[in-house]
């Protein structure tokens, strides 16, 4: 198998081919591809076995005439074609053609200015370096494509009849592949056999989607049957499918037997190129799409180009900058044109007469002047510009990639930036559009509560052990980052071998693209501490419950032999058995443990699940598989009893021949049935028993092993928090369920039917046959909005009734409060289907499923009549945890200017309360309820608000300034924000709200509402609202938006923003593939945007700045000299200086600057987040700015030459003897103007600097001293050399950049000490000594989250839990002034007051109540505020006009939830920034527990009295 | 691929000061002190740089002598073509009240003569006047080949219109018995030029060397016969030719023409007293500017402008200018509200 490796270098098939045979085969064939197997000899060849090599090539180009091959060619270009296909694309940029385009005037003789060859110098050499660039790339992309063209793989070979080794590059539609387990995929491949017993083969997309679950796939049906291995030459199927596109959750096609039966293939029977075949031996399919049709491929898209918004602003001024010379040419022109008119009578000596000797008109003299001076003065368009801003920006990525800061060791990942040109862009930002789960939470799903059948269990011990979790995690952090190494968590100790094994597998392939192959390994790494970290799996159980539980288990087990096990429970008892069972088998949870993939089985179970014809169900259903049935549980506890399933089997193949009819079977009387089965099954499990629970001792042990890979991590968490119940998951096979109970022993469920969880439904349900009742059963699992309201309707006449609706009610109650908690909620309810009802809704499901067209829309149907009339079990509270250091990120970006939106598609209490718990929204602040239904309310609504918030508005102001006044004086004042964003509320809105927000009529009224607002909630919003959201900000407030989220619902908002950050995290790879940046957490936004952000912002305008600066000033050199030879367009600087003096001399300082400065440190940057706003505000390149700078530049140019010009007037110098010393002046000018530019001096500037000196002199002595009778017009031999021995030279040259830089220092220390702009301040601080900082760090955060207590404790609680009680009261229109106690009058109860609150169940009040008490110390902690005497009245007064609003009728609800104590908390922050001393003594007394902050405050007022 | 699999924190990125952008830095602190002290260094500095530069400036001695009046005569005769060999002279006396001490040189200014235009700097052939190819005339159009097709050496425009004028210095020792001050005409080119640059084509003697060749339009002499007296110095090797091609930077320009040969009388330089020019022209008025002849010694840093001195100085009061105005600023503030920044 050794072959040239050179996969580019045959004549490979650009893609221009490829194209091209798409094009052809387009009228051909339709919309549908016909995939026929390799191994027939193909339609037109006679004798396809004529020698093995050339039978082989044939096959080959047979294959490949027609489909694309295997080979991966991501590569742009070949050898021959990279020339002139790199300069095509190079000439895309509008600048190269203008460059090309002066170099190229240089060849007209009349106007050129410089030698031609030599004028294309500086273009070609620009050229030269991109295309070396893309050279490179190409070549590292041809490099990543050969290996992995040269990864191996079997294929089934006719001539040897077997599977041979192939690179995959050598893999045609049409081929045979066996793969073996944790192979990858190497096209994607219709899967036709597997050694799975049931035909499954389990394959991990963690490499396509990042969902690192395992997904599972089936044989072709048809296939699964074959009892004997599958032999490809025996396939003689035809199979047509789609066209090949990049929809990875589609796939539809069929396939066509010899005998003309048609077998429909879908999503599931596709093994897509890239992923892994994991938990199966070896499968083996047929190629369908292969190397660039394969969908993998096709959804492979390059990284994304934008444009920065410091680009687009820079563009314009390069525009001024045409304009500008434009102008200067004409200029010239025209002073050209009236001197030669003056000096045109009398043929002066000097004029130079055309060669016929006359002499030129002064207009023709004038418009070649023109031309001539557009080459000369083309510097003013810095050619070098875009090159080195790109080299600036890979440098930036480079950096903000190698950060330590922003490397997670959890993940072992870094940030990406996927795009190369926005790294300013992260300086800018105003909007940060959050999602929530996953992003602002770990989206690690941790059981917390449950209620059964209405009883709540709260899992006390549980949360206990969680806190010392979260304690314990946070440690051992600390302790690894004292400790600098990075050992690995002991929890995750057991999974490292796998995770190795992981790693050396999968790296080939997915080094494919960079970038997607780390974020892969994000996820693969993320896996085993995501779905199976200690938190999980140990769930403390609720003694109570588990008591019941215990209890059920003990019931059954000793009813199982009667008729209705399950009537001997109590209906509280059924309903918490079926719950667990519910939790349990409910789900798509795959069972893995650590061992081999299952063995292939040879004889099967005869059953095929789900359902899928009729004939299946009689088969099922009738009676002799019914008595066989229990049997079969039985030996499936044991597992490995095939002479037993063999009988079955055999007994199955009798009764499929003694059919009887449908209806025969349904009249047969269940209860017959049911009884029969189970004195059968009692039978066969009765003698078993011993041998059978010593083989539990041992699976027990093995239990623990065990792992559940579930689609979502919530599926996990409710399996692992069963097993806590000894209700343990132990197997999963296509058509079966085991549980595992304590006493009741294996539980074996066939499993009829799952109905996957789709988004529209927001459900899934489960068709199980109950092994003790055999009853069909639906248990359903949903959002609790959408479950509730599939109830069964109970009347309230009998008791039965009643007592469900309570159960119901209370439910819902505690639904409400575990919202409250911000946990997730579910529900779980139960349906118990007849047969006849069944059997009617397969008929109708079959139909379904088997139609062609509007399959969907059927099976949504048929999913909507299955799960109704529901019976409520329970529901279960999940929680997912908030990131680690959530709440302070979103404070430093708060402060730093940034508002935040989260728009998220949970449900608006839980993201209420994750909300308050990462500090985005305060107890201290209103909170703006918009909840319409319908258009009108809402537009009514937001003039309510409008109003509100700004007749709320001038009362704010007054502290505004004063926070502002502050601000000015001081680094160290809290900034502007916090102060005066405390009085602006925040808004809440749900997706219904947003639609009609959203609506053109409303959207001006919902920006300005939401603006005015210091955050916004958007709750239940779909991906495409959030997308809106988005562009409307961008539109409308012309605001640089950042959207962050992880995952694929994100995605359109991450498109739609300026900046799209991707979290690489649980929920795949499709937001960071859309991303521009992926980051392993959110709280690494913190550093990102304030600290790199910052810096690229600031290098880069400062960079931009000094280029526009250098070459105006260069240019104007070249100008002023016009005055002085007849506007001729004559240059004193030699042509040489003049074409490489930007590219080379003085190119390396800056971008040493631009890539390496610092302007503030990035401790200062993270301690004063506010000084973020200067890239907000454009303050360091906005058009002011650059007039400036223009005007410096021209004054400096203005300097540069008449210093020299009347130092050397008068004397017997030549032309180019004087633009010498203009170009080193020039150049000592840049260096210093840098110099005083830069604000952090490394080793490396000054390398950079010293190294363009010498450059300078070295070239242009070699260059004085080559030829003395070249480079004409200048001949410069010797001039350097005479003139360093010239003393005016060096007078000259230190006088005049002096005499240049003077005003600029002057004012630059002028206004640096008299009128400092933030920036200064904070470069100043970070003058002094890093101890001193840590002092105000600390302290400027106490400050901040002054009037809240730092950790989430109970009293805290206590209080969140008043807000939303009113929230669930839905009907009416909800008004609570919420005004947490910062009044002397307080009493030690919650000053609560909530208006027209119809409350549903007494039972909260009451639990209320109890609480309350813990709330006392908070009142203790806010009682010595000094501002309180002024709350009140406030607060009654406020509570007046708000009560109108009871009066409109269309409301759904409204929730006001003010609460005033921020505003005291404001008086202290304002008297904090005022006088330290006073503040000391007052923060003393609002924070009683940490003794630290004391210190830190007296540190500080030790400090402020240094600044002052 | 064994890397990662090897090391558990493959992808933690290396802790360098560089990668971590923490190189040692030097921040630049625009500091009232710093900058103050700054200010008056850089002040004094520039203040003395002055000073030296303008009294050493002052003692250079230097006259200068305009005659494009005085010799318009001359000018006019020019005019006319056929007036062609005729020969003008006009003498220009003046009076020289110090003595010139030191080597004197004798430049000739022009004023408004364009030297710089950019087709008259192209107009040359430098391999010409290397002497490898006498007829490379590549650039010179339109004065690169006579009517006939000879080409014409020295080609080119600015050739063609050097300055011809011949000026001779004359010392009246005693009021009638002029004495023609000795004047050396040679190194008064740069060395490069006259032994790089500039080369005869290599032949037995010159006439020959240029032989299939003619003279530019506006010359009277063909290229080697330059100077008459002595024969070393035709040809491209005439220093007059050479100083010249060097072009000048501005239209008012002047050129080195002799210097002063320190002998007899003039040991110690010019002295004082009465001295008169004679002058054989050139074509003035074709250009609209003026001629003159300038006599001026040298000091150490060269030229004779007071213009670096004087830029020296200013620069340094305005230094030292803003430098109080800095500290008038700065202590009023601090004495009032405390707020400047300290070190």
């Amino acid at each position: 198998m050794q072959r040239e490796p050179a996969a580019a270098e045959e004549p490979g098939c650009p893609g221009g081919r490829r194209r091209r045979r798409r094009r052809r085969r387009r009228p051909g064939d339709g919309r549908t591809r016909v995939v026929r197997s390799n191994l027939l000899p193909p339609p037109g060849v006679e004798d396809p076995a004529a020698g093995a090599a050339k039978g082989a090539r044939r096959r080959r180009r047979g294959g490949a005439q027609r489909l694309a091959d295997n080979r991966l060619k991501t590569t742009k270009y070949t050898l021959l074609s990279f020339l002139p296909k790199n300069l095509f694309e190079q000439f895309h940029r509008l600048a190269n053609v203008y460059f090309v385009f002066i170099a190229l005037l240089n060849f007209v003789p009349a106007v050129n200015a410089f030698q031609p060859g030599l004028a294309l110098a500086p273009v070609l050499f620009i050229l030269a370096v991109t295309a070396f660039k893309d050279l490179w790339e190409d070549y590292s992309r041809h490099r990543s494509d050969h290996e992995i063209n040269h990864l191996g793989c079997l294929v089934f070979s006719r001539e040897e009849k077997q599977y041979v080794n192939r690179f995959w590059k050598e893999i045609r539609v049409g081929d045979f592949v066996r793969l073996r387990c944790n192979e990858i995929i190497p096209a994607d491949i219709l899967l036709l056999s597997s050694s799975d017993p049931d035909g499954l083969c389990h394959i991990e997309t963690a490499n396509l989607d990042g969902e690192t679950n395992l997904k599972r796939r089936q044989v072709v049906r048809g296939f699964s049957e074959l009892v004997s291995e599958f032999n490809p030459l025996m396939f003689t199927s035809v199979i047509e499918c789609e066209k090949p596109n990049n929809d990875l959750t589609r796939f539809r096609g069929c396939i066509i037997h010899d005998n003309g039966k048609k077998a429909g293939l879908y999503k599931e029977n596709l093994l897509l190129r890239g992923c892994t075949i994991r938990n199966t031996e070896a499968v083996v399919g047929i190629v369908i799409y292969a190397g660039h049709e394969t969908k993998a491929l096709l959804n492979n898209s390059g990284p994304r180009y934008k444009r920065s918004q410091l680009e687009r602003q820079m563009n314009c001024d390069v525009l001024w900058c045409v304009l500008l010379l434009i102008c200067m040419s004409l200029f010239s022109a025209v002073g050209h044109g009236l001197w030669v008119q003056r000096y045109q009578e009398k043929k002066s000596l000097f004029d130079v007469p055309e060669s016929d000797g006359s002499s030129l008109s002064p207009v023709t003299a004038a418009v070649y002047s023109f031309l001539t001076m557009i080459i000369i003065l083309q510097v003013l368009i810095p050619i070098s510009l875009y090159v080195s801003i790109e080299i600036v920006k890979v440098c930036q990525v480079y950096f903000i990639n190698q950060d330590i800061e922003l490397y997670d060791e959890e993940t072992d990942s870094q940030l990406q930036c996927r795009a190369l040109n926005i790294t300013e862009d992260l300086g800018q930002i105003q909007y940060i559009f959050s999602d929530k789960t996953g992003t602002l939470t770990e989206n690690k799903m941790v059981f917390r509560r449950c209620t059964v059948s209405g009883i709540e269990y709260s899992h006390d011990a549980n949360a206990q052990r969680l806190a010392r979790y979260q304690e314990a995690d946070s440690e051992e952090e600390e302790a690894v980052s004292k400790g600098g190494s990075l050992p690995q968590r002991g929890s995750i100790g057991s999974h490292q071998s796998v995770r190795i094994m992981h790693r050396s597998q999968s790296t080939k392939s997915h080094r494919r693209t960079g970038s997607r192959a780390e974020a892969k390994w994000a996820s693969m790494l993320s896996k085993h501490t995501a779905f199976s970290s200690p938190m999980e799996k140990d769930i403390t159980p609720d003694p109570k419950l588990f008591e019941k539980v215990s209890e059920c288990d003990r019931c059954l087990a000793i009813a199982r032999h009667q008729e209705h096990p399950l009537a001997h429970l109590s209906p509280e008892l059924s309903d918490v058995f079926d719950f667990f069972i519910a939790l349990t088998i409910c789900n798509t949870v795959v069972v893995t443990s650590p061992d081999q993939p299952r063995q292939k089985v040879r004889v099967r179970f005869e059953v095929k699940s789900p359902v899928k014809t009729i004939e299946d169900f009689l088969r099922r259903f009738s009676p002799s598989r019914l008595t066989s049935g229990c049997s079969s549980i039985g030996s499936l506890a044991t597992n490995k009893a095939t002479h037993k399933s063999g009988s079955n089997f055999l007994s199955t193949l009798s009764n499929d021949r003694t059919l009887l009819k449908l209806e025969e079977k349904l009249s047969q009387p269940t209860k017959a049935i049911a009884s029969n089965g189970y004195s059968s099954g009692a039978a066969s499990w009765a003698p078993e028993h011993t041998a059978q629970e010593q083989e539990l001792e041992k699976e027990k042990e093995q239990e623990w092993e065990l792992r559940y890979e579930a689609e979502s991590p919530d599926e996990a968490a409710l399996v692992y928090a069963a097993r806590a119940y000894n209700c343990a998951l132990v197997d999963r096979l296509h058509d079966q369920v085991s549980v595992e109970l304590p006493h009741l022993g294996r539980l074996t469920f066939e499993l009829l039917h799952i109905l996957g969880f789709d988004s529209i439904r927001k459900r899934m349900s489960v068709v199980i046959r109950h092994p003790l009742t055999d009853e069909i059963n639906v248990y359903t699992k949903g959002a609790d909005s959408v479950v509730m309201d599939l109830l069964l309707p109970c009347s309230s006449d009998d008791a039965r009734g009643r007592h469900q609706k309570k159960i119901r009610s209370k439910t819902q109650n505690y639904l409400n409060l575990y919202a409250v908690e911000g946990l997730r909620t579910l529900c779980i309810a139960k349906r118990v289907l007849s047969k006849e009802e069944y059997a009617c809704w397969l008929q109708s499901h079959l139909e379904a499923e088997s139609s062609l067209d509007n399959r969907e829309e059927l099976l949504f149907q048929s999913a909507i009549r299955l799960e109704t009339n529901l019976h409520l079990l329970g529901a279960t509270g999940i929680e997912d945890r908030l990131q680690d250091g959530v709440p302070e990120t979103i404070a430093k970006l708060r402060q730093a200017g940034l508002q935040i939106w989260v728009l998220t598609g949970d449900k608006q209490e839980t993201a209420i309360n994750i909300a308050y718990a990462c500090k985005l929204l305060d107890h201290d602040e209103e909170v703006i309820t918009l909840n319409a239904e319908s258009q009108e309310a809402c537009a009514a609504l937001l003039d309510q608000c409008l109003h509100y918030v700004k007749s709320k508005s001038p009362c704010s102001t007054p502290q505004k300034t004063e926070g502002n006044v502050s601000v000015g004086f001081s680094p160290l004042c809290p900034p502007s924000t916090s102060t005066t964003s405390g009085p602006s509320p925040s808004l809440v809105i749900d997706g219904r709200s947003l639609a009609y927000a959203l609506d053109k009529n409303l959207e001006d009224k919902f920006l300005f509402l939401a603006k005015q607002c210091r955050s916004v909630l958007c709750c239940r919003s779909t991906p495409l609202q959030k997308s809106m959201v988005v562009k409307l900000v961008r539109s409308k407030l012309k605001a640089m938006t950042l959207a962050i989220g992880d995952g694929a619902n994100d995605v359109s908002m991450i498109q739609v923003a300026d900046v799209g950050v991707g979290i690489s995290g649980q929920e795949g790879m499709q937001a960071v593939m859309a991303s521009d940046f992926a980051v392993p957490r959110f709280r690494y936004l913190e550093r990102l945007l304030i600290v790199h952000g910052h810096w690229c912002y600031s290098r880069l305008a400062n960079m931009v700045l000094y280029f526009f600066y250098k070459n105006t000033m260069f240019v104007g050199l070249l100008f002023w000299f016009q005055f002085y030879c007849g506007f001729s367009a004559s240059a004193m600087i030699d042509q040489w200086y003049l074409i490489f003096f930007n590219l080379l001399f003085s190119s390396l300082p800056q971008l040493v600057t631009g890539v390496l400065d610092k302007d503030v440190p990035a401790d200062v940057l993270l301690t004063a987040p506010q000084l973020y706003k200067s890239g907000q505000n454009m303050e360091e390149y906005r058009p002011r700015t650059f007039w400036l700078n223009m005007a410096d530049a021209a004054f400096q140019s203005l300097v540069c030459f008449f210093i020299p010009y009347l130092a050397y007037y008068d004397s017997d110098t030549d032309v180019f003897t004087w633009g010498t010393p203009i170009t080193a002046i020039a150049l000592f000018t840049f260096l210093l103007h840098l110099g005083i530019e830069t604000k952090t001096w490394t080793w490396l500037n000054w390398i950079a600097c010293g190294f363009s000196i010498l450059l300078f002199f070295t070239v242009a002595l070699i260059y004085n001293a080559s030829c003395a009778t070249c480079y004409p017009p200048s001949n410069p031999y010797w001039t350097m050399q005479t003139l360093l021995g010239d003393p005016v030279f060096y007078l000259t040259c230190l006088i005049a950049p002096v005499a240049a830089l003077l005003p600029r220092l002057f004012f630059k220390a002028v206004q640096g000490n008299l009128f400092p702009t933030q920036l200064q301040l904070g470069r100043q601080l970070a003058k002094r000594s890093p101890k001193k900082l840590i002092a105000p760090k600390e302290t400027f955060a106490q400050g901040h989250l002054l009037g809240e207590p730092r950790t989430e404790s109970s009293e805290q609680r206590s209080i969140k839990t008043s807000g939303p009680l009113s929230q669930d009261c839905t009907s009416q229109a909800s008004w609570h002034v919420q005004q947490p106690a910062c009044s002397p009058e307080a009493s030690g109860e919650p000053n609560v007051v909530d208006m027209n609150m119809p409350l549903r169940e007494d039972i909260l009040l009451e639990e209320l109540s109890g609480q309350a008490p813990g709330s006392v110390p908070r009142e203790a902690i806010l009682e010595g505020c000094s501002g309180a005497s002024k709350m009140k009245p406030t607060s009654t007064s406020r509570t007046a006009p708000l009560s109108s609003i009871f009066n409109l009728p269309n409301f759904s609800s409204l929730n006001w939830i003010s609460s005033f104590s921020l505003v005291s908390g404001l008086g202290s922050i304002l008297q904090f920034s005022r006088n330290s001393l006073q503040m000391d003594k007052q923060d003393s007394e609002f924070l009683p527990s940490p003794p630290q902050p004391d210190q830190d405050l007296c540190g500080l007022s030790g400090q402020t009295t240094d600044y002052f | 691929m064994k890397r990662i699999s090897e090391d558990y924190q493959s992808r933690l990125p290396d802790n360098t000061a560089l990668k971590q952008q923490q190189l040692p830095a030097y921040r630049l602190q625009l500091s009232a002190t710093g900058v103050l002290s700054g200010f008056f260094a850089a002040g004094a500095f520039c203040l003395g740089m002055g000073i030296i530069l303008i009294l050493s400036a002052k003692s250079i001695k230097e006259i200068e002598v305009k005659y494009t009046k005085i010799c318009a005569n001359c000018a006019e005769l020019r005019e006319d073509a056929t007036n062609f060999d005729k020969e003008c002279t006009c003498s220009i006396p003046f009076y020289l009240s110090e003595t010139m001490k030191g080597n004197v040189y004798m430049y000739y200014k022009l004023y408004g003569f364009y030297q710089n235009l950019y087709q008259y700097i192209l107009s040359r052939s430098n391999s010409q006047l290397l002497g490898t190819d006498l007829k490379d005339v590549g650039n010179c159009a339109p004065f690169s080949n006579s009517h006939d097709g000879t080409p014409i050496a020295p080609c080119g425009a600015i050739a063609n219109s050097i300055f011809n004028d011949t000026i001779i210095l004359s010392y009246n020792l005693n009021s009638s018995i002029p004495i023609e001050v000795p004047m050396l005409k040679s190194k008064i080119t740069w060395w490069t030029d006259k032994y790089v640059k500039f080369q005869n084509p290599s032949s037995i003697n010159l006439s020959s060397a240029f032989a299939g060749t003619t003279k530019p339009p506006y010359w009277s002499k063909p290229v080697y016969e330059l100077d008459e007296e002595d024969p070393g110095n035709n040809g491209f090797l005439n220093d007059d030719f050479i100083v010249w091609m060097r072009t000048a930077a501005f239209p008012t320009f002047k050129k080195l023409y002799r210097r002063l040969n320190r002998i007899q009388y003039f040991i110690e330089g010019l002295p004082a007293g009465n001295y008169s020019l004679l002058i054989f022209d050139f074509p003035v008025t074709r250009f609209k500017g003026e001629k003159s002849v300038v006599l001026s010694t040298l000091t150490w840093s060269g030229g004779s402008s007071l213009f670096l001195g004087l830029a020296y100085t200013v620069t340094g009061a305005v230094t030292w200018l803003a430098a109080f105005s800095m500290m008038a600023i700065h202590l009023m503030l601090k004495k009032k509200k405390m707020l400047f920044i300290q070190d």
